[in-house]
C-alpha cells in the first residue's frame, strides 16, 4: 500500500514538474479531411505526454489566414497556421513567421521531401514552411458513362481536341447532360500554363524577383480560354463553382469528367456509385511539355512564442513528416505524402496496386518535365489575382457569340490589367 | 408634460452605458476606417503608407466598383419593392379572420428567424444546377435548364428572391401590427357609405399604414445594403463573374480575402456616406407622405 502511495506521489510530482506545453494549430481542413487531421494530432499527443497540440478548424483557407492575421495583430496568434499556396508571398513578406529551416537545424533530411513539393515551397533553396497537404490536378472520369456513350472506358482523352470530341459524344448520346466540369477553375488555368511550360508571370513566375506583370493574357492563355468557351457553349463544359462544388456534378453523373485536385480522390472513390477512372491532364497540341504544378497548403510557424514552445513545434512538424503518419494522411485524403520514404513504403505494401487512382497524380507530376515554368507561381497578393482570374473565367463561360479568341483576349486583357495593378500595389508596400 | 430630473448627473449616468457601447463599436471603428482609407496597408498591418486619396480615386476609376454599385442599386430596389408589396399583400390576407390563422402567421413569420447561412444553403440547394429540385421541376415542365452558375442575371434574380423571402417575416410582423391599429369604425363607416374593399384599402388602410410602410422602407433598404452578406456568401460568393457582387460583399472580399485594408476602408466610408444620403433623402421626401394620425 505504501509503495503504491509513493508511486502515485512520484507520478503526481512528475506531472507537476512537467507542465504540458500547449501548441495551437489552426487549419482549414473540413469534411473528410477533418478526422484525418485529428488522427494525426491525437497520435502525436498520445506519444508525447509533455506536449499537447490543440487543432482548431478555423474555416476556409481565406478565413483561416484572415483570422491568423487578426490574431497576430492582437498578439494572440496560434503557434502553427495552415496557409494555402497563394498566400506564400504574403507570408514570406509578413515578418510574422519563423522559417522552418531555422527551427530544423542542419541535421534534418530535407532531401527526403518529394522533389516538386520541395521546389515549389523553397525560397533560395530553403523551406520557410512545412509541406503538409500538397496536391496537383488530375482528370477524373466516369467509366460507366464512357461505356454508355460508346467510348472505350480504358482510353480517356489525352488532348484537348479528344476531350472535346468525347464530350460531344457523351452529350449527344445522352449518356450524361454534360461532358466535363472543373474544381478551382483559376487553379486549373494556372495548371495548364505550367503543364505546357508557359510562364504565368514575369521574373520566372515571380521566383527570381517579385513579379510585376502577368502573362496569362498571352497567346497560350487565350487559346486555353477560347477552347473552354467553345466547350461551354456546346454543353461539353459545365461550370461547377470555384472550389469543390463541381465534385457534386461529377458524383451525380451530371458530367462524365472532372478536373480536380488529387486530394478529392478519397472522397470521390468512396461516394461514387460508378467506376471512377483517373488519368493525366489533357494537353493542347503544339505547345511544349511542362509539368503539372503543386497546390494545397503548408504549415507556417508564427513569431512571438517561447523557445520551449518552438522546440515542441518542431517535434510536431517532424512527427507530421514521419513515414507512417504521412502515409496515413495520403491514404485517407489523396494528398501527396510529403516524403519519398513514404512513397516507397506505400509501394512496398501494395497500396497503389489496390488503389491505382491514388497513383495517377504521382506518375503525372514525377514524369513531367522539370522546367522553371512548372515550379510554381509566386505572386504578391496572389489571393486577389486568383479571384480576378476566377471572375474572368466565369465571365468568359457565359459568352454566347462565336468569336471565341477575340472575346477571350478582351476578357483576359482586362483581367491582366487588374492583376498588374494588384502586383504594382503589392510592390508599393514591400518594394521590388 | 416633460418632467426634469432633479439631479443633473443622473440622466447622463443612465445613458452612459449605451453611449459607451456606441463609441466603442460605432464611433471608433468609423474614425479608424476613415483614417485607414488614406493608407495602403500590408496584410499583417505592419506597414502603412500614406497615399492621400489614392484609394478613393482607384475606387471611382474601377469599373468593378461602378458595376458593383449598379448591381447594389438594382438589388436593393428589387428587394425593397418585393419585400414590401408581397409583405403587405400577405399581411392583409392574414389580417382576415381565417380558420387556423395563427398557424399561417407562424409559417409566414419564421423565415425571419432562420439564420442567413441556413437560408442561403436552402436556396442554393433548391437551385443547385445539377441536383436542385426547382431546377428539376422547371426542366420537366418547360424543358429549360436553369444554371445560375453560368448565368449572371439569373443568379442575381435568385439572390433577390432569396433575400426578399428572408425579410418577408419581418415585414409581415410589422404590417400585421400596423393593420391591427386601424380603427374598425373607420372601415365600418366607409362600408356603410358604400365604399368597395379596394377603395377602402387604398383610401383608408394604406394611408393609415404609412408610418409602418415608411419604417419598413428604411429597414428593408438597410437590410438590402448591409445585411445580405451571409446570404450571398453562402449562395454565390458574388459570382458568377461579378454578377452578384453587391457593395458590402465586395468590401468583404477586398478587406478580408484580398487583405487590402486601406481600399476596403475607403469602400466602407463611401458606402456609409451613400446610405446616409439615401436615408436623409427618404426622410426629406418620403416622410412628407407619411400620415401619423
Amino acid at each position: 500500500m505504501k509503495k503504491v502511495l509513493v508511486f502515485l506521489f512520484i507520478v503526481l510530482l512528475m506531472t507537476v514538474a512537467l507542465p504540458k506545453v500547449t501548441i495551437t494549430l489552426w487549419h482549414a481542413m473540413s469534411g473528410s479531411r477533418l478526422p484525418a487531421v485529428e488522427a494525426i494530432v491525437n497520435g502525436f499527443n498520445a506519444t508525447h505526454p509533455d506536449i499537447e497540440v490543440v487543432a482548431q478548424f478555423t474555416g476556409s483557407y481565406a478565413e483561416t489566414l484572415t483570422k491568423a492575421i487578426a490574431a497576430y495583430r492582437a498578439n494572440d496568434q496560434p503557434h502553427i497556421v495552415q496557409v494555402y499556396e497563394v498566400g506564400l508571398q504574403t507570408m514570406l513578406d509578413s515578418g510574422a513567421i519563423v522559417p522552418v529551416y531555422e527551427l530544423a537545424g542542419p541535421d534534418f533530411d530535407w532531401g527526403d521531401v518529394i522533389g516538386p513539393i520541395l521546389e515549389y515551397y523553397s525560397v533560395n533553396g530553403k523551406l520557410y514552411s512545412m509541406p503538409f497537404n500538397s496536391s496537383t490536378a488530375i482528370l477524373y472520369y466516369n467509366k460507366d458513362i464512357f461505356k454508355a456513350a460508346g467510348l472505350d472506358p480504358n482510353k480517356p482523352p489525352t488532348t484537348f481536341s479528344e476531350l472535346y470530341e468525347y464530350g460531344r459524344k457523351i452529350v449527344e448520346s445522352g449518356a450524361a447532360p454534360g461532358g466535363i466540369s472543373f474544381g478551382w477553375p483559376a487553379w486549373v488555368f494556372e495548371q495548364m500554363h505550367a503543364y505546357h511550360a508557359q510562364f504565368y508571370a514575369n521574373n520566372e513566375n515571380g521566383r527570381k524577383a517579385k513579379a510585376t506583370e502577368v502573362y496569362f493574357n498571352k497567346d497560350f492563355g487565350i487559346d486555353v480560354m477560347a477552347e473552354w468557351m467553345k466547350w461551354a457553349q456546346d454543353k461539353v463544359l459545365v461550370y461547377g463553382g470555384r472550389e469543390y462544388s463541381a465534385n457534386q456534378a461529377f458524383l451525380s453523373s451530371q458530367v462524365a469528367m472532372l478536373i480536380q485536385s488529387t486530394s478529392s480522390v478519397g472522397s470521390i472513390e468512396s461516394k461514387a456509385n460508378f467506376n471512377v477512372g483517373t488519368t493525366f491532364l489533357p494537353r493542347i497540341e503544339g505547345y511544349p511539355r511542362g509539368n503539372s504544378v503543386i497546390g494545397g497548403a503548408t504549415l507556417w510557424v508564427m513569431k512571438g512564442h517561447t523557445q520551449k514552445e518552438y522546440e515542441a513545434i518542431w517535434e510536431f512538424l517532424q512527427y507530421v513528416m514521419k513515414t507512417e503518419v504521412t502515409m496515413q494522411w495520403h491514404k485517407s485524403t489523396g494528398y501527396f505524402p510529403a516524403t519519398n520514404s513514404a512513397v516507397k513504403a506505400l509501394l512496398d505494401e501494395g497500396w497503389f496496386v489496390e488503389h491505382p487512382n491514388h497513383l495517377t497524380a504521382f506518375l503525372q507530376i514525377l514524369s513531367g518535365t522539370r522546367v522553371p515554368e512548372a515550379q510554381g507561381v509566386r505572386l504578391g497578393n496572389f489571393v486577389a489575382i486568383r479571384d480576378v482570374v476566377d471572375s474572368a473565367i466565369e465571365e468568359a463561360l457565359q459568352y454566347t457569340g462565336t468569336n471565341y479568341k477575340k472575346e477571350a483576349k478582351r476578357i483576359l486583357d482586362n483581367a491582366a490589367k487588374k492583376a498588374n495593378t494588384i502586383l504594382e500595389e503589392y510592390t508599393m508596400i514591400y518594394g521590388k | 408634460m416633460q418632467r426634469r430630473f432633479p439631479n443633473k448627473v443622473l440622466p447622463y449616468l443612465l445613458v452612459s452605458p449605451s453611449i459607451v457601447v456606441v463609441i466603442i463599436f460605432l464611433v471608433i471603428p468609423t474614425i479608424q476606417s476613415l483614417y485607414m482609407s488614406f493608407f495602403r496597408v500590408s496584410p499583417f498591418g505592419d506597414r502603412l503608407i500614406f497615399v492621400k486619396l489614392y484609394n478613393f480615386t482607384k475606387l471611382f476609376k474601377s469599373t468593378d466598383y461602378v458595376h458593383s454599385l449598379l448591381i447594389t442599386l438594382v438589388f436593393a430596389a428589387a428587394v425593397v419593392a418585393l419585400g414590401i408589396t408581397i409583405g403587405l399583400l400577405i399581411s392583409v390576407v392574414l389580417n382576415q379572420r381565417l380558420k387556423g390563422l395563427n398557424y399561417y402567421r407562424t409559417l409566414f413569420i419564421w423565415t425571419y428567424a432562420i439564420s442567413p447561412a441556413v437560408a442561403g444553403t436552402i436556396w442554393a440547394l433548391m437551385f443547385d444546377p445539377s441536383s436542385g429540385p426547382i431546377v428539376y421541376i422547371i426542366k420537366t415542365l418547360f424543358n429549360v435548364k436553369l444554371n445560375w452558375m453560368m448565368n449572371g442575371n439569373l443568379a442575381l434574380v435568385i439572390v433577390i428572391i432569396a433575400a426578399s423571402w428572408k425579410m418577408l417575416g419581418y415585414n409581415i410582423i410589422f404590417f400585421l401590427a400596423g393593420l391591427q391599429t386601424i380603427p374598425e369604425e373607420l372601415l365600418e363607416a366607409a362600408s356603410i357609405d358604400g365604399a368597395s374593399s379596394v377603395r377602402k384599402f387604398f383610401k383608408i388602410t394604406l394611408p393609415l399604414l404609412s408610418p409602418t410602410t415608411f419604417f419598413l422602407l428604411i429597414m428593408n433598404m438597410l437590410y438590402a445594403f448591409f445585411q445580405v452578406f451571409g446570404l450571398i456568401d453562402i449562395m454565390t460568393k458574388g459570382g458568377p463573374g461579378n454578377a452578384t457582387e453587391v457593395l458590402v460583399y465586395k468590401l468583404y472580399r477586398d478587406g478580408f480575402i484580398n487583405l487590402d485594408t486601406g481600399f476596403a476602408s475607403a469602400q466602407s466610408v463611401v458606402l456609409f456616406v451613400f446610405v446616409a444620403i439615401l436615408t436623409a433623402l427618404q426622410f426629406k421626401y418620403a416622410e412628407r407622405r407619411v400620415f401619423y394620425g
